[in-house]
């Protein structure tokens, strides 16, 4: 008799597992006092005395992988990748919020401020503005570099408040984009060489062959930023740079974004009559469904499990039993909502090609 | 993270106006601004420290007219 023979199921074929290792193996668990089975079988020998090989495949991955859209908009997408590791799901979401560049304000020259809102809280409100521009056609500005036309881009600023007239409310609009560069002069050491501008645009920004035909500006012409009394002014540039959210937030490309597992919810037992009206209306997210069986009958039906929040209202009580509430370990719902430099769509694509830039390097540093 | 206000001077030991030095031996008079009624007043040194106007004895010193670089952090 050899060593395996409990383990050789003749209804099961060679090379698959039973259903319910497989179940373990890819879902989640949600019971109703805490998730069971949440991590993933990496083993690639886990199974092996079944004959099962869980090992990693490339084609394998390349066959199954699957990315399905659901919603499209300017600035947000919902889509599903199905086939992939939480691993690289979370990779994705850490680098559109930290690695993702865009370009935000960075340097704030205040000429003139007698408003009643301090300078630096001024400056700290215009860098957390979203600017529309596509951070893709700009450079990086390091610290020996000149502000020029490819790194900088700069705005203006110039608000009064008239002496007798009401409160003035300084939106976003009031920033106005300066394609040649900064006005003001910087102050020269001896009065006569010539005082140098703050930065060194060589030609104007919107002759740029790549600029041409998509104004920069801000993204959102209503936010506020400041409020003026009367007889008070603002008068300041602004010069904005490419950044990324790892070393300050305002320079992260999404409002937010995040991913959740497809749930899984499976009547385990026939749940009919009132038993069913109960479990529909117990659902706050009207997952369930009531459907005829004739006899004047209904039974209840899953019909919507994507909307399910796992909130195991169905489970509380005595409904363990009937109800299996589980996640696909393999199938994300990710939502991206772009402040709006870039789709949503294209950023996503941007962090995939960040991701691929991060692997080129760990290769050739390895061989 | 430098949140302090930077002067952009070249060379910050000889602070230069970015207005034209006075041509006097003695300074031209300094702007400041009434308490009161917020006017602004003149004072040259030795002038009595008042407003013009409403006799208000608080007065407060203009902002510089330098430019002062934040960094928007």
């Amino acid at each position: 008799m050899s060593e395996t023979a409990s383990l050789n199921m003749q209804d099961i074929p060679q090379g698959q597992l039973p259903e319910h290792i497989e179940l373990q193996r890819t879902r989640v668990f949600c019971k109703a006092d805490a998730p069971v089975h949440t991590e993933d079988v990496e083993y690639s020998g886990a199974y092996a005395a079944v004959g099962f090989d869980n090992s990693l495949q490339v084609d394998d991955f390349r066959r199954d992988f699957r990315v399905e859209i659901k919603n499209l908009s300017m600035d947000d997408i919902e889509f599903d990748m199905i086939g992939i590791d939480a691993s690289l799901a979370n990779a994705f979401r850490r680098i559109l919020i930290a690695e993702v560049p865009t370009m935000a304000i960075e340097k704030v020259l205040i000429v003139n401020n007698t408003s009643v809102m301090a300078d630096e809280i001024l400056s700290h409100r215009l860098g957390l503005l979203p600017i529309e521009a596509d951070p893709r056609l700009f450079d990086f500005l390091s610290e020996n570099d000149t502000p020029n036309e490819r790194n900088t881009i700069v705005f203006k600023m110039e608000v009064h408040c008239k002496k007798r007239g009401p409160r003035l409310t300084v939106k976003s609009d009031q920033l106005k984009w300066l394609p040649n560069g900064s006005e003001l002069l910087m102050e020269s050491p001896n009065p006569s060489t010539k005082p140098r501008s703050f930065t060194s645009f060589s030609c104007s920004q919107a002759s740029l062959p790549q600029i041409s035909g998509m104004p920069i500006g801000m993204k959102h012409r209503d936010i506020i930023i400041t409020q003026l009394g009367p007889g008070q002014s603002i008068e300041l540039e602004a010069h904005a740079v490419k950044g990324t959210g790892k070393v300050h937030a305002k320079w992260s490309p999404v409002g937010t974004t995040w991913y959740r597992m497809l749930p899984e919810v499976k009547l385990l037992k026939e749940v009919r009559g009132n038993d069913a009206e109960k479990l529909v209306k117990k659902c706050p997210r009207k997952v369930f469904d009531l459907e005829d069986v004739g006899h004047a009958m209904k039974k209840a039906v899953v019909s919507r499990p994507r909307d399910c929040t796992l909130c195991r209202e169905c489970i509380s009580g005595a409904g363990e039993e009937n109800i299996a509430l589980r996640r696909v370990r393999d199938h994300f719902i990710f939502t991206v909502e772009s402040t709006g430099a870039l789709p949503a769509e294209v950023l996503f694509t941007e962090a995939v090609k960040i991701l691929e830039e991060k692997c080129e390097r760990v290769i050739s540093e390895l061989s | 993270m430098d949140s302090q206000p930077e002067p952009k001077d070249s060379q910050p030991d000889q602070p230069k106006d970015s207005q034209p030095e006075p041509k006097d031996s003695q300074l031209e008079a300094v702007i400041y601004i009434c308490g009161d009624c917020r006017k602004e007043v003149p004072v040259k040194p030795g002038d009595a420290v008042q407003c013009r106007e409403c006799g208000h004895r608080i007065l407060y010193k203009k902002r510089t007219g330098r430019i002062i670089q934040y960094e928007a952090r």
